[in-house]
């Protein structure tokens, strides 16, 4: 198990948990960043209303058709279909298989500039690691926002429309306003989430803590002494992430009662 | 009763089914609101007067008949412009024309009274902030909830919330106001507040559609009640025929229990 000696050991190989622990939070950050942008641009094509055959659902007095094939082909909207489907993929399938699929077979023909970020992350692995990341969180993050926005009640929107806001300022004026403040609390989850699953990234090279864990233990031929050394790592970085948004939530929700 | 034959609002035949018809909560109604009118729909719950208030303007989209406001059949998607031309029919510039008044209020929480009240005018009018203000003093003036502009509406009473709901609504300058059950989210001792200020809106001549199960003011202030059960309008009268001698089986049986 744990010895002394085993920890000494490691302990010579602290810099690579040191280099892990940058790795492991930038690739995060990136991560929320780009996988947020996704996601809000899944989100609003799954609440948009474009629909290319709108016209075949208007019968020739000028009134909606409510049902039959012409009614079912008129409320079709590809894009929604699209970003519904790709969601429905990331969410349904492993995130190491994303990231193999996305490390070997996307970027497996495109030859990417092999410079080092802060001088040891190696870009080729880093940047194949953060796009898996992020389409996967995108679809995680496209569902928290979605639910957000129809967490709001009904009657905001009715209360909206009815004195002749169009869709789009009831989004913007009434909506989103409310929707932020229900979504920032999981979003900031999320990145606690993502946090641990970069793990995963140690597949490809990627040099984040779990990375230091398998090169520390084929130098010294120890793993328990490593493991807790990642474990420790991954609580202090999680641990008050996370008190931290629980500290804000109550903030915010206390605004409510006023 | 003064004659009030100018039609504000034509409504035809209306119908909302749900569920390809099984569930017929309009089955065919057809009535004419007048400029000025103060019509009272009473029935049973499940009777189908708030989908009726709710169609008209839109928020329900009804599956036949038609709602003719302003020459406009707004229950089409699309209709004929003056040059014969297929244009979309905007519902949004129809319903700046009615105001609407809901059970649960529905203010923005998010804003303060004056922002709720001055949202509309600004962003859908196009109305400055400067005069949208003083419009909106003056209305809350009159619902004696001017010293509460800067409140936010989670600190107003049930009571005072539903006044302001009216204000947010009449600051539109709408032709007719639409009141989904005004009263029934309210303690008791708050009905008579917000009673007060649909009466003083009535006796200014305001045209009003008013779903409501308060009696009193069915027959103190309406000039027509509409009594509606299963969906359709069984009875229609002024508040001496229908509280005075109701003829059809269902009213004279609703107004035994509800009187």
């Amino acid at each position: 198990m744990f010895t002394a000696a085993g920890f000494q050991k490691t302990w010579e190989y602290i810099d690579l948990f040191k280099q892990g622990l940058v790795c492991t939070v930038s690739l995060s950050l990136l991560t929320v960043i780009f996988g947020f942008i996704l996601a809000l641009f899944l989100a609003v094509l799954r609440l948009s209303d474009i629909r290319p055959f709108r016209a075949l659902g208007i019968d020739a007095d000028g009134h909606e058709i409510e049902d039959g094939p012409r009614a079912v082909v008129s409320r079709f909207n590809p894009l929604s279909f699209i970003a519904t489907v790709y969601v429905e993929v990331f969410r349904a399938t492993p995130m190491l298989v994303q990231l193999f699929i996305i490390y070997y077979v996307v970027f497996g023909n495109i030859s990417l500039p092999t410079f080092k970020l802060f001088g040891f992350i190696r870009f080729e692995r880093f940047l194949p690691g953060v796009v898996a990341l992020a389409m996967n969180s995108g679809a995680y993050l496209s569902e928290i926002i979605r639910a957000g926005i129809q967490s709001i009640d009904g009657g905001q929107t009715e209360a909206a429309r009815s004195l002749g806001l169009s869709q789009v300022q009831n989004m913007r004026y009434i909506i989103l306003p409310q929707a932020i403040k229900n979504i920032l609390p999981p979003i900031a989850n999320e990145f606690v989430t993502i946090i641990k699953e970069s793990s995963i990234c140690y597949t490809i090279g990627v040099q984040e803590i779990m990375y230091a864990v398998s090169s520390t233990k084929g130098a010294t031929y120890r793993i328990a002494e490593p493991l807790i050394i990642a474990t420790v790592v991954y609580f202090c970085l999680t641990f008050p992430t996370s008190k931290i948004i629980a500290y804000f939530e109550r903030r915010m929700s206390r605004g409510d009662k006023r | 009763m003064e004659i009030r034959d100018e039609v504000l609002i034509s409504v035809h035949d209306l119908k909302k089914y749900y569920n390809k018809g099984v569930i017929k909560a309009l089955d065919g109604v057809t009535v004419d609101i007048n400029k000025g009118d103060v019509m009272v729909v009473i029935g049973p719950s499940g009777s189908g007067k708030s989908t009726f208030l709710r169609s008209l303007n839109l928020m329900e989209h009804p599956t036949g008949g038609t709602i003719v406001f302003d020459g406009v059949d707004i229950t089409k998607k699309k209709i004929r412009n003056a040059e014969g031309q297929w244009v979309k029919l905007d519902i949004d510039k129809h319903r700046q024309k009615m105001g609407m008044v809901f059970q649960h209020f529905n203010l923005f929480p998010h804003m303060t009274i004056m922002d709720n009240i001055i949202l509309a005018p600004i962003r859908v009018k196009g109305i400055s902030k400067a005069d949208a203000e003083k419009k909106a003093l003056e209305l809350l003036n009159r619902v004696g909830l001017a010293d509460r502009a800067n409140a936010y509406p989670i600190q107003l009473s049930g009571g005072q919330k539903q006044r302001v709901a009216i204000v947010r609504a009449l600051a539109m300058e709408p032709q007719v106001m639409l009141f989904d059950e005004p009263t029934s989210a309210l303690d008791p001792e708050m009905v008579g507040e917000v009673l007060d200020v649909m009466k003083e809106l009535a006796h200014e001549g305001m045209t009003m559609v008013v779903v409501t199960h308060e009696m009193g003011f069915a027959r103190e202030v309406g000039n027509r009640v509409l009594f509606m059960a299963d969906g359709r309008l069984l009875e229609e009268g002024t508040p001496s025929e229908i509280f005075g001698s109701p003829k059809n089986a269902r009213l004279q049986d609703f107004l035994r229990k509800v009187l």
